[in-house]
């Protein structure tokens, strides 16, 4: 740990790997929080609790919940930490955010709401249009970041051999 | 407020006097051994004596209130109250500190320590045990019949509140880690964790009330619904608060071995070679 610690000390070295995977933690945290503030709270389509839901995909649900709150507060604060030792790379951080929530919008999307059958996107209406919304909107968002990575990825080995 | 639940008298008594009584007396030494310290010289921040405060008074009020029988929400607030605002407050007050601080060098203090430091305390401390107590006792009382059978007797409702805040106290105090007491393998990660699970338990819990209510209750549905629902999202402002603590002292932490580390790379070689 503190030889570590004097390794980054020894000079302002951009963190690519430690950035993105700050960023993906963040990413998939707000995205997590968002889905349950805006699908649960303001539009009410999920249910709090659904009838259905097996008892795996409950503690699953449960699990998720309180991670995302983790998740949240440990992002934060190792984004601060990048940021204090001058150590942050934008442009990885950024590409990590987008993996993450698009990765995470996907994994609710398939994972959370098809396989564990938690709750469905919405209810009394044919759900079919819904996850193929849900499902492509994460894909675009995970995709987006695969590229954002690439093009970080080439800049950080440019500026290196610079 | 009232005792409309008609108690037998003198578990009444003792929930209506003593508890409240024994919080508030705790609020007041606590203020006198602060008061002293800072008369003396030593820094104690003044938020600690608001939040110790803050969180007697929570419980006294919590033990007037907490009468069998009413409805579930309130039973739910109320329980919130004992087993994780009041706790947490008391704990971020460091009030062991307080008390290691306070005492004079000798036997009194010495003993004191001696009990921080046993293996006892190092097993209780220790953060999943904590959890495992805490939300285990949770479980206990709302999936067994234990939550009915404390409805009609005064005593074992007692003991029950009793339970819920000192499971509370525990599991505050095992992941905060202010206070000194013996720490054995419990590093930032098991702390998370135990949180981590901890919240999990109580989330799954808060969500399977709503369906279902505690066995041999009857409780009017949207009663039920809307203690569950308490449950859940005020489980969630204790985890962020926990989880906030853990992480603003993680990065004090890692600041100071950084700034350390600064300073020694940037000092010029006191012994070239």
């Amino acid at each position: 740990m503190v030889r570590r610690e004097a390794e980054e000390a020894a000079g302002p070295g951009r963190e690519n790997r430690r950035s993105i995977a700050v960023g993906a933690l963040v990413g998939a945290a707000v995205m997590a929080a968002s889905d349950e503030i805006v699908f649960h709270q303001v539009l009410g389509w999920h249910h709090f609790y659904d009838r259905s839901t097996p008892a795996v995909g409950l503690l699953s649900d449960g699990l998720l919940h309180s991670a995302e709150l983790l998740g949240l507060v440990t992002g934060f604060f190792l984004f601060a930490d990048l940021l204090r030792r001058d150590a942050l790379s934008a442009g990885h951080a950024w590409a990590g955010f987008l993996l993450g929530a698009g990765g995470f919008q996907l994994f609710d999307g398939v994972v959370d709401h098809k396989l564990l059958r938690v709750h469905q996107i919405r209810y009394g209406v044919d759900v079919t249009p819904y996850d193929w919304g849900w499902n492509a909107f994460g894909a675009v968002v995970l995709l987006t970041g695969c590229a954002l990575a690439v093009r970080a990825r080439r800049r950080s080995v440019r500026d290196d051999e610079a | 407020m009232t005792p409309a639940h008609g108690l037998p008298g003198p578990v009444a008594a003792v929930l209506w006097t003593i508890v409240p009584a024994a919080a508030l007396l705790f609020v007041a030494g606590y203020r006198m051994a602060a008061a002293r310290l800072r008369r003396r010289g030593d820094a104690w921040p003044r938020w600690r004596d608001a939040s110790f405060c803050a969180g007697g008074i929570a419980l006294a009020w919590a033990a007037l209130g907490t009468l069998p029988g009413g409805p579930f929400t309130r039973h739910m607030a109320l329980h919130l109250l004992t087993g994780m605002a009041a706790p947490l407050l008391l704990v971020l007050a460091r009030p062991l500190t307080l008390v290691l601080r306070s005492l004079p060098p000798g036997r009194g203090r010495r003993g004191v320590l001696a009990l921080g430091h046993s293996r006892p305390v190092a097993v209780l401390v220790f953060p999943p045990v904590a959890a495992l107590l805490d939300a285990g006792g949770l479980w206990l009382l709302y999936r067994t019949p234990l939550f009915a059978a404390a409805q009609h007797r005064p005593l074992l409702h007692a003991v029950v509140q009793i339970h819920l805040m000192a499971g509370g106290l525990l599991f505050a105090f095992a992941v905060c880690r202010l206070d000194p007491v013996r720490h054995r393998g419990g590093g930032i990660a098991v702390r998370g964790g135990a949180l981590l699970a901890a919240g999990t338990a109580h989330a799954v819990l808060a969500k399977s009330l709503y369906a279902a209510a505690p066995p041999g209750t009857a409780f009017a549905p949207a009663d039920l619904r809307a203690g569950a629902r308490l449950m859940y999202y005020s489980g969630d402002l204790a985890e962020l608060a926990l989880a906030l603590v853990l992480a603003v002292e993680w990065y004090a932490v890692t600041g100071r071995a950084w700034a350390r580390a600064r300073r020694r790379l940037t000092r010029p070689d006191p012994d070239p070679v």
